[in-house]
């Protein structure tokens, strides 16, 4: 009995070996990733950075902000998943971050609601105080961004 | 394979430990299975840390769209579009650094951390230029910000060619300059601060810390570089894309 009686039975990560193909050396802890797969994660984040800064330019009005946010949630997934290994990984830190999300998107979406309840406040002071502003775009007037 | 308490149980002498098992942990499994938790308990703050500031973005942006209109004609996509490039090429080389660690690769490991280290000082020198440009013509925070119109960016003056300084000034585009820095702001230092720890992990790497039951320092920074970069992929676009 040697030094191996400080390792566990399961050095690799809880069942999550691929169909018994695991790449590295005997007694390796967690997953590792192969370079095709590392460098085919960059690929698709750099074509779907290219896609995102394309659809930009195209005038969608307020859809704008719902596609970048959407592209952007894509990328991040792919960036969790792949390389920050939590598709090999334990369950639980999986449902931390969901967790975590979860009051962010409650955060976000209360305050944004609560908060559009006194702009007709503000209109007013704006009014009665005769502050100018300069012209509000319309935003379906084909300036978008260019 | 018999473990610790049975050696104990049977009076059997106990193997050495480890150099790199700390004392308080069974086995290098646990060890690092318990630092990825920590470390992912930590990243699940840092969201929310930033989610502060993504509510301001979200609040401002929803009462005050044409605010958000005029002032993403002063940020320049092409510079935020280079470092979106440099910072995913940066998650590239950590998530490699640890594949390096894995596979007790370490002239792999000490080049791939190198790499990440160098993206990171790279993204913070475009960042530079662009603060300094946003600095040099008044384009700042709150009531700081007053920009001339000599000053304003050709293609915001191709759009509205009668827009004033004035009108720009009044109607509160010193808080989308605020929304901006403090947003940008925060990021960059979370990647000064990536900075030192990659700097830690070159000079662990070099003398040769690492093996592959024993290398959860590689793999938790990389999770918080990781982070760093989930950040700016949302900050590109929202900032530098829509108007």
């Amino acid at each position: 009995m040697t030094e191996l009686a400080y390792e566990t039975e399961h050095t690799i990560i809880e069942g999550h070996e691929e169909h018994g193909h695991h790449e590295g050396l005997p007694g390796t802890i967690g997953h590792v990733s192969p370079v095709k797969s590392l460098a085919a994660v960059l690929g698709t984040l750099l074509v779907l950075t290219v896609i995102t800064v394309a659809v930009a330019q195209v005038n969608l009005g307020r859809m704008n902000v719902v596609v970048a946010i959407g592209i952007a949630c894509v990328k991040a997934s792919v960036v969790a998943m792949w390389f920050m290994h939590l598709r090999y990984d334990k369950r639980f830190n999986f449902w931390i971050l969901i967790g975590s999300l979860a009051f962010v998107a409650w955060m976000v979406g209360y305050i944004l609601f609560d908060s559009t309840m006194y702009q007709h406040n503000i209109r007013e002071y704006r009014e009665t105080h005769q502050i100018k502003t300069a012209p509000i775009p319309e935003v379906e007037d084909g300036h978008g961004h260019e | 394979m018999s473990t610790v308490a049975e050696a104990e149980n049977k009076h059997e002498a106990l193997p050495a430990r480890p150099k790199e098992l700390a004392m308080h942990f069974d086995n290098l499994n646990q060890q690092f299975t318990t630092g990825k938790l920590g470390m992912w308990l930590f990243l699940g703050q840092e969201l929310l840390f930033f989610c502060g500031l993504f509510t301001a973005y979200a609040v401002y942006r929803a009462n005050h769209q044409e605010m958000f209109h005029y002032a993403h004609y002063f940020l320049d996509w092409k510079l935020g579009g280079l470092n979106t490039v440099v910072l995913l090429c940066s998650s590239l080389t950590a998530a490699w650094s640890v594949r390096c660690a894995q596979l007790e690769q370490r002239k792999g490991l000490i080049i791939t951390l190198a790499l990440t280290f160098l993206a990171a000082c790279a993204f913070m020198v475009v960042k530079y230029i662009e603060y300094e440009h946003k600095i040099h013509i008044g384009a700042v925070w709150g009531s700081h910000f007053g920009v001339a119109e000599a000053n304003f960016p050709e293609h915001l003056k191709e759009a509205y060619p009668n827009l004033t300084a004035e009108q720009l000034q009044q109607m509160g585009t010193g808080s989308f300059f605020a929304i901006y820095f403090c947003m940008t702001g925060l990021h960059g230092l979370h990647v000064l601060v990536g900075m030192g720890l990659y700097i830690w992990l070159l000079i662990r790497a070099i003398r040769g810390d690492f093996n592959r039951k024993y290398y959860g320092a590689v793999d938790n920074v990389a999770l918080y570089w990781h982070i760093v970069d989930i950040i700016w992929i949302f900050l590109f676009p929202l900032l530098y894309l829509i108007g």
